[in-house]
């Protein structure tokens, strides 16, 4: 008999294959990160900048952070853009939960491809084209109802969100081990205590990286805010982008650090959610 | 899954009664981003009781668009000078006739009756200014007020020159640098102001906005760009000057309209004559830093403004100022193959 064994053993001590040890994969990686966040460097250091120029360095200084927290306009666009962020991303996290229900906790039946594209429609067709779209259509709700609240801005965000808190959800869904559910079952729990007590915690990080995802991207919608916003529905990043053209200060550089800040501060909070839950 | 519900319905709730609080004395106005000086909004509260709200746009065709499918809820928008011909035209004005106004008076003789809007039946100036050379006089200390800084550059200038993307403008100067007139029809002229743009062309080094920082930071050397802009960019370093191009520069004014559909006509009025008054007309160039077009104004000014040399135009350059109108169709399709051509 030939030991195979002893032969092969020295090509079991090879480093199994991994893409991190290939040449060239350290260097990549550090030109993608400072590509991503170089950019911002500048950003944030300017908005410490004691004079108003956003060229020359005048010295560190929190005025235009003071400014910004006094300015009436950035404080009543940024309650208005969190607000709108917060109703839309719960909306549609919880219709994106319920599709994802409908979509993973099923036997596949005809028209499950068709009914899963067209909840991710809003991510193929481009922003510019569902604005035009929304902006008819709302005005004419507008002029027949005379209503010009909020709830426009908050179903068109809703309805963009929902592929984004989709995403993560259906992942989460389609990646549980279903024998839980069987077992709550048989243990003769009703569908709803299945939900409640076994589905749900289990796909809890999913809905929260979904809601978190939604709210992220409310937050910073531009062109659709932009088209169908109504009189006073000025948001945050139409605010700043309307500031761009005219007189650039490091006013601008403080909000946008501030919101850097927070989109950091969410998604790390979200890595330990995350990660307790594992 | 409760408390979720029930934010839910409190957030809709929220929104519905937040629209339906229209009624009231209230205004709502359309206006470029951050062109609109708080104190003017409060004193005009003060004054009339009136609540005014403004919503910012930040171009004139995404404005218009809006307006035109109706439904949008403004009562006042604030288009520029060669815009307001195609609102009269579409019929999304109200002839508001501020020139029959108490205040109308106030308005500069040159202002009372303009070529976008005869007789000024349907608009009052906002803010107007021009477009011109903003220079670094470190690099360059020669004539400043001639176009031929962009369009057949000195030397010390070469590589460093920036052209505000704004075909109207730039076809408007080009073509009078050359001696001709805007939307002129004339083939010959049309195909030499295209040689002359792309003979320049390798010798800018950017067609772009946003420069004020660029040129005062030294980056750039000269460009083509508006008044307020460059005045903001002397404040910063003070090397840079204003040239008005004695070939001929363009002027922009945009006005403040009321809209058709306006549901608060009455007090839509009521701000069309308060901007006239000189001290309030006052308020709006302290913010935004550009002329407003009213008698007397300019003694309520920051002192800093009242002087500028951006923003009062020398006696000798006024005449070379022009507004640039609407080109007809045919000449508007010339200009934008020579722009395409020129930004390959």
């Amino acid at each position: 008999m030939v030991d195979m064994s002893n032969s092969s053993q020295p090509r079991m001590h090879r480093r199994p294959f991994s893409v991190v040890t290939q040449t060239g994969f350290t260097e990549m990686a550090v030109i993608c990160f400072v590509l991503l966040y170089a950019p911002l460097v500048p950003l944030v250091v300017y908005s410490f900048n004691a004079g108003s120029s956003l060229a020359f360095w005048e010295g560190f200084s929190f005025r235009w952070y003071v400014a910004a927290w006094n300015n009436e306009m950035v404080k009543d666009v940024t309650i208005r853009s969190v607000y709108l962020a917060s109703v839309a991303s719960v909306i549609a996290t919880c219709l994106a939960t319920l599709a994802a229900l409908g979509t993973t906790r099923t036997k596949p039946y005809k028209g499950l491809t068709a009914i899963y594209a067209m909840i991710n429609q809003p991510l193929m067709v481009p922003e510019i084209v569902t604005a035009v779209a929304l902006l008819i259509l709302f005005a004419g709700i507008k002029q027949a109802t005379d209503y010009h609240g909020m709830a426009y801005l908050i179903i068109a965000h809703t309805a963009f969100c929902i592929p984004f808190a989709y995403l993560p959800i259906h992942a989460r869904l389609e990646g549980m081990d279903l024998t839980l559910e069987t077992a709550a079952a048989d243990l003769y729990a009703t569908p709803w205590q299945t939900f409640r007590r076994v589905t749900l915690p289990l796909a809890w990080p999913g809905i929260l990286a979904g809601g978190i995802l939604a709210f992220v991207i409310s937050l910073d919608d531009v062109i659709i805010t932009q088209l169908v916003k109504s009189p006073g529905q000025n948001t945050l990043p139409t605010y700043m982008l309307g500031q761009l053209r005219r007189v650039i200060t490091p006013e601008v550089n403080a909000i946008a650090s501030v919101l850097l800040a927070v989109s950091v501060v969410m998604v790390t909070i979200f890595f330990f959610l995350n990660r307790k839950n594992k | 899954m409760k408390w979720k519900l029930t934010a839910i319905a409190t957030g809709l709730a929220f929104a519905l009664s937040s629209g339906m609080a229209q009624a009231g004395s209230e205004l709502n106005l359309f206006n470029w981003g951050n062109y609109t000086n708080p104190e003017l909004l409060e004193k005009f509260e003060k004054e009339t009781g009136i609540k005014i709200v403004v919503t910012d746009y930040d171009d004139n065709d995404s404005a218009l668009a809006k307006v035109k499918v109706g439904g949008h809820g403004f009562d006042m928008a604030v288009p520029s000078s060669n815009y307001v011909p195609i609102w009269i035209q579409e019929g999304l004005l109200l002839e508001a006739r501020p020139d029959q106004m108490s205040n109308f008076k106030n308005l500069e003789a040159r202002w009372q009756d303009v070529d976008w809007d005869p007789g000024r039946r349907y608009s009052v100036p906002w803010q107007w200014g021009s477009v011109g050379m903003m220079v670094d006089t470190a690099v360059y200390n020669g004539d400043i007020n001639t176009s031929s800084l962009i369009f057949d550059p000195p030397p010390e200038l070469v590589g460093k020159i920036n052209v505000a993307p704004e075909m109207g403008d730039v076809m408007g100067m080009v073509l009078r640098y050359i001696g001709s007139k805007p939307c002129t029809n004339d083939k010959a002229m049309l195909e030499k102001a295209r040689d002359v743009l792309l003979a320049a062309k390798p010798k800018w080094r950017s067609m772009e906005y946003g420069v004020i920082e660029k040129i005062a930071a030294g980056d750039l050397a000269a460009s083509l760009y508006w008044n307020g802009a460059s005045f903001r960019a002397r404040l910063q370093n003070p090397d840079i000057h204003y040239g008005y191009p004695r070939e001929g520069y363009s002027l922009w004014m945009d006005s403040v309209v009321i809209l058709k559909d306006a549901k608060n006509v009455e007090n839509a009025k009521t701000f069309m004559n308060f901007i006239m008054e000189p001290e309030n007309a006052a308020l709006i160039s302290a913010f935004a830093r550009y002329a407003n077009g009213v008698e007397g104004s300019v003694q309520y000014m920051p002192e800093d403004m009242a002087t500028a040399p951006e923003v009062v135009i020398p006696a000798e350059f006024v005449d070379a100022g022009h507004f640039v109108p609407p080109c007809p169709p045919d000449v508007q399709k010339i200009y934008t193959a020579i722009w395409t051509e020129l930004q390959k």
